[in-house]
């Protein structure tokens, strides 16, 4: 592999790579604004610029420019090397390319951030990204000087609402494009655009427009400062108090990885931040997979029922031993969730099949969606094809044919993980059943028709692997403790075995993944949430 | 006085052939802060004994993880509680060692009379205190009331008496007020008079002199060996002052003297701490000669030192520079350090490792009353039990620090 050298050292780059992209792959930041590795090059912020040492032998290219002189009081001519911008410089072999031991980056470094934050409010007290802002930490690392500018600052509009999920401040936006080009480029739909000149110039929407593609939040993310906020999360954290756990978005079959943020003092999830897989989601992730994260707290069955009266955890297990050990083995169903983990599925799997001796495997969850080109798929489910390869004989019947066999009275009991109905028309049938145990994590049909109902814990409770469309088997972390009196399905199903008089003694989570090895194995290539 | 058994002549007592186990401590008030001594006696002299420390453990270093370094100076404040402002400029320096800074020369200035008071503050305590335990209390009174003063002086500085947390690294909460010198001054000169005063008391009294002369002797090889520093290990003869041997902020620059002792016994201990007082005077008049009236107390780094408040509330480079310095902490450079100063009891140390983060990745202290704990057990083994009062005193074991 050719490299080129920064700094003394010597980084290797693929051709077409430009000199920040390859240093960002050697693990080496070049500051930047208006780059992103996702996004084309616009060079219009010029943090990212450095010096081009000259080849040996021959003369620097040198700038004639007046410099202050603090002792004589006036400009004095002086010469300074033209500096590149490093996400435009493509790398190319024995350059000799300086940027932190370069003075003269270093000096326009702190020009640039100065000149950034010269018309910048006093805004970080109020402002959502302060913790995480570039314009914070550039002027530490970059600039450390006070402001020298006594004139009133320029002022523009604040607070603008850009659609149903962005705020825009003009005043706290460096126009570095990211948002514009994002839109363009990645969602192919141009609703954001650059207005004005100078320090004038702010970004503004399409005439007749709002910002209301599927990827709106995704503009906030990509700002590097606090111009864009996200309407979900304003005011609502100080992301200084977030720890971040990285999971996988349950909300489509895509999987995309994702870092949840959330509260350690009050156990709350306040946001979902994409994480970088190439091979899944690269940067990016879809405005209805950044909001799923609700669901953690929203709609949630947190205490066991029976008959819909709430009881203690031990009651509701001893009714529904009750219920499934009078259960005619060949009458009992059990309904999978591609709502949940691997796991948990296989914990499920493995009481009803193995120890129940039923044949009958359905699968459920939530019901199709719309899928869109760029990431969100069709199925809105995180593990269906973890399912389908856990049931390595027969593949899992749907909920319309659990319908249909319990219409005809094949199925009178039925055990089911989750409680979501894949198809809303059909749920009436489930009133004709004798007995149905549900171990629910949201309210739903098979919770509401449900002789008992389990708390079970959400995908950001317990760590679990998913299975995405593409079929890579993705370990998702928890996040929260657990909500309410919700376990994870798998330890509820170690409890029901039990309560059953069967040898499942799992108590850690490492034990059920040692037992489902062979299983999940089979059909399905363990990739972890990481870089693929 | 009459036999408690009437029935019993005398000489008829059998006294039990086996020594005696006594236990004093945790909680006594001979017992400065709380430590125990398990002494095996026989008759009143003490065969064998056990000094026990760690009940005044508050797991400080780990304390000092969580917080930032800024953060870390009232922890620092609760280790030598009689000195205080002694283990603040300790760290304060240690960090700015990390840093590669040195605060303005006023600031060093300011430091060394400040830490120059507290070091008579807590001479005078440990003196004191020595002398009222053996039942002189007048000096004693003499003696707290002139830590009084001293601590005026402190409280009008950095308005606590006690717990002051005015170290900052990089300078100081606040530059000295208008009255300083003056004030100062004022109290330096009662603190010569009163230890004039108490010498005369005591220094002539039979009784007193009794009892610290030739009691508690170690040797000046076993003090060293034992890591003994400061008034101890000048008393023991070996002249190492951390203020001589390698000089911080400013002492380098002033004269004073190391005051040494010739028997090592409990009565040098006490001698060396009176004499030190009046160095320390004579370091803080040459102090407040060269120290200026006017200039910055703060180093210009605005990694390290949190702007003007104005500054803050009208210009973004104001917030930003607060906000990182308060939400994440000034930030010391990857790496590790060791900074040892002369506080109270001897050498004060700080070992710090930082990971590059705005949290001390570990703070280690170095106690000088730890190893002066540590040599008890040898001082008083074959002394009367009487003899453990003064022992004790004379080391003036600060369970805060000791313990940690």
């Amino acid at each position: 592999m050719p490299t080129f050298k920064l700094d003394g050292r010597e980084i290797p780059f693929e051709k077409g790579d430009s000199i920040i992209q390859a240093a960002r792959r050697a693990g080496v930041d070049i500051p930047h604004y208006c780059w992103h590795p996702g996004l084309s090059v616009a060079a219009n912020c010029r943090m990212c610029l450095v010096e081009m040492l000259p080849p040996p032998g021959r003369k620097p290219l040198l700038l004639d420019v007046l410099e202050w002189d603090a002792e004589k009081e006036d400009y004095v001519p002086a010469k300074k090397p033209k500096l590149v911008p490093a996400c435009q410089q493509a790398a190319g072999e024995g350059m000799e390319v300086a940027s932190d031991s370069s003075e003269h980056v270093a000096r326009a470094r702190a020009a640039v951030q100065e000149l950034l934050l010269l018309n910048h409010p006093v805004d970080c007290p109020i402002c959502d990204q302060a913790g995480e802002c570039r314009l914070q930490d550039y002027w530490l690392e970059h600039q450390g000087t006070k402001k020298r500018m006594k004139d009133e600052i320029v002022h523009k509009p604040k607070g603008v609402v850009f659609g149903p999920t962005i705020v825009y401040d003009a005043e706290r936006c460096i126009v570095c494009t990211r948002c514009v080009r994002f839109c363009e480029e990645v969602v192919k739909d141009p609703v954001l655009e650059k207005r004005e000149r100078g320090n004038l110039s702010e970004i503004t929407l399409a005439p007749g427009r709002e910002l209301d593609h599927g990827y709106t939040l995704m503009t906030e993310y990509v700002c590097p400062v606090g111009a864009l906020t996200a309407r979900d999360f304003r005011f609502k954290a100080r992301v200084w108090f977030l720890r971040s756990a990285q999971t996988v978005c349950t909300g489509c079959a895509t999987g995309c990885n994702a870092f949840t943020d959330f509260d350690p003092r009050d156990q709350t999830v306040y946001r979902y931040r994409p994480r970088e897989n190439m091979a899944v989601n690269r940067y990016w992730m879809c405005d209805d997979g950044m909001l799923d994260y609700r669901r953690i707290h929203e709609n949630r069955v947190l205490e066991a029922r029976v008959r819909g009266k709430k009881t203690s955890f031990e009651d509701a297990l001893e009714k529904a031993r009750g219920i499934l050990a009078a259960a005619p083995a060949e009458q009992l169903g059990v309904v999978l969730s591609a709502q949940h983990s691997n796991e948990d599925n296989f914990a499920i799997l493995r009481l009803c099949r193995d120890y129940l001796g039923t044949g009958h495997i359905y699968v459920s969850g939530r019901a199709q969606g719309l899928g869109d080109p760029v990431l969100k798929h069709a199925d809105r489910n995180p593990n269906t094809a973890g399912v389908t390869a856990l049931c390595t004989s027969t593949p899992p019947k749907t909920f319309s044919e659990l319908a249909k066999d319990i219409h005809e009275g094949r199925i009178t009991h039925v055990l089911s993980l989750g409680s979501y109905s894949s198809d809303a028309e059909k749920t009436d049938a489930l009133t004709r059943l004798q007995g149905l145990v549900t171990l629910a994590t949201h309210e739903g049909p098979l919770a509401k028709h449900a002789t008992v109902v389990l708390p079970t814990s959400s995908w950001a409770e317990c760590d679990g692997t998913f299975v995405n469309a593409k079929g890579m088997a993705q370990e998702s972390e928890k996040a929260v403790a657990p909500r309410g009196h919700s376990e994870p399905a798998w330890r509820l199903a170690g409890h029901l075995a039990r309560a059953l008089g069967f040898p499942m003694a799992w108590t850690k989570l490492s034990q059920v993944r040692k037992a489902m090895a062979p299983e999940a194995g089979a059909s399905v290539a363990m990739i972890s949430g990481a870089e693929a | 006085m009459e036999p408690l058994d009437l029935d019993l002549d005398h000489g008829e007592i059998e006294l039990a052939a086996e020594p005696m186990l006594i236990n004093v401590g945790p909680s006594h008030p001979a017992m400065h802060g709380t430590v125990r001594i398990v002494m095996e006696l026989s008759g009143e002299t003490i065969e064998r004994c056990d000094v026990q420390v760690g009940y005044l453990h508050r797991g400080f270093e780990k304390m000092c993880e969580r917080g930032t370094w800024t953060q870390v100076f009232p922890y620092v404040d609760r280790c030598n509680y009689v000195s205080p402002m002694l283990n603040n400029v300790g760290f304060a320096l240690a960090c700015e060692k990390m840093l590669g800074i040195e605060v303005p020369e006023r600031c060093q200035w300011y430091r060394m009379i400040l830490g120059e008071l507290a070091r008579i503050a807590d001479h005078l305590t440990c003196d004191g205190a020595m002398v009222m335990e053996l039942g002189a209390f007048t000096p004693f009174l003499w003696m707290v009331k002139t830590r009084e003063m001293i601590w005026d002086v402190l409280e009008e500085e950095t308005g606590a008496r006690l717990t002051h947390s005015f170290g900052r690294v990089g300078g100081m909460a606040a530059p000295p007020t208008p009255g300083f010198k003056e004030h100062t001054r004022a109290v330096v000169d009662h603190v010569r008079r009163v230890l004039d005063e108490v010498k005369r008391l005591l220094l002539g009294n039979r009784i007193f002199l009794d009892r610290l002369e030739g009691v508690g002797v170690i040797s000046p090889e076993d003090a060293v060996s034992l890591g003994w520093t400061g008034p101890a290990l000048r008393g023991a003869g070996v002249a190492y002052d951390v203020r001589k041997a390698s000089p911080y902020l400013k002492y380098g620059e002033v004269e004073f003297d190391v005051p040494v002792g010739t028997a090592s016994d409990c009565f040098d201990r006490f001698m060396v701490r009176m004499e030190e007082m009046e160095q320390s005077s004579r370091i803080i008049d040459q102090c407040l000669e060269r120290m200026a009236d006017e200039g910055p107390i703060n180093v210009d780094d605005p990694r390290v030192v949190l702007p003007p408040k104005d500054e803050v509330y009208s210009t973004i480079e104001g917030t930003i520079r607060h906000f990182k310095i308060v939400m994440e902490g000034l930030k010391l450079p990857a790496g590790e350090v060791y900074s040892y100063t002369e506080g109270g009891n001897g050498e004060l140390g700080f070992y710090l490792v930082s990971d590059g983060s705005g949290t001390p990745w570990r703070v280690r202290i170095r106690p000088p009353c730890f190893f002066v704990t540590g040599g008890l057990e040898r001082i008083i083994t074959g002394q009367m039990v009487a003899d453990v009062v003064p022992c004790f005193g004379s080391l003036n074991m600060i369970g805060g620090e000791c313990d940690r």
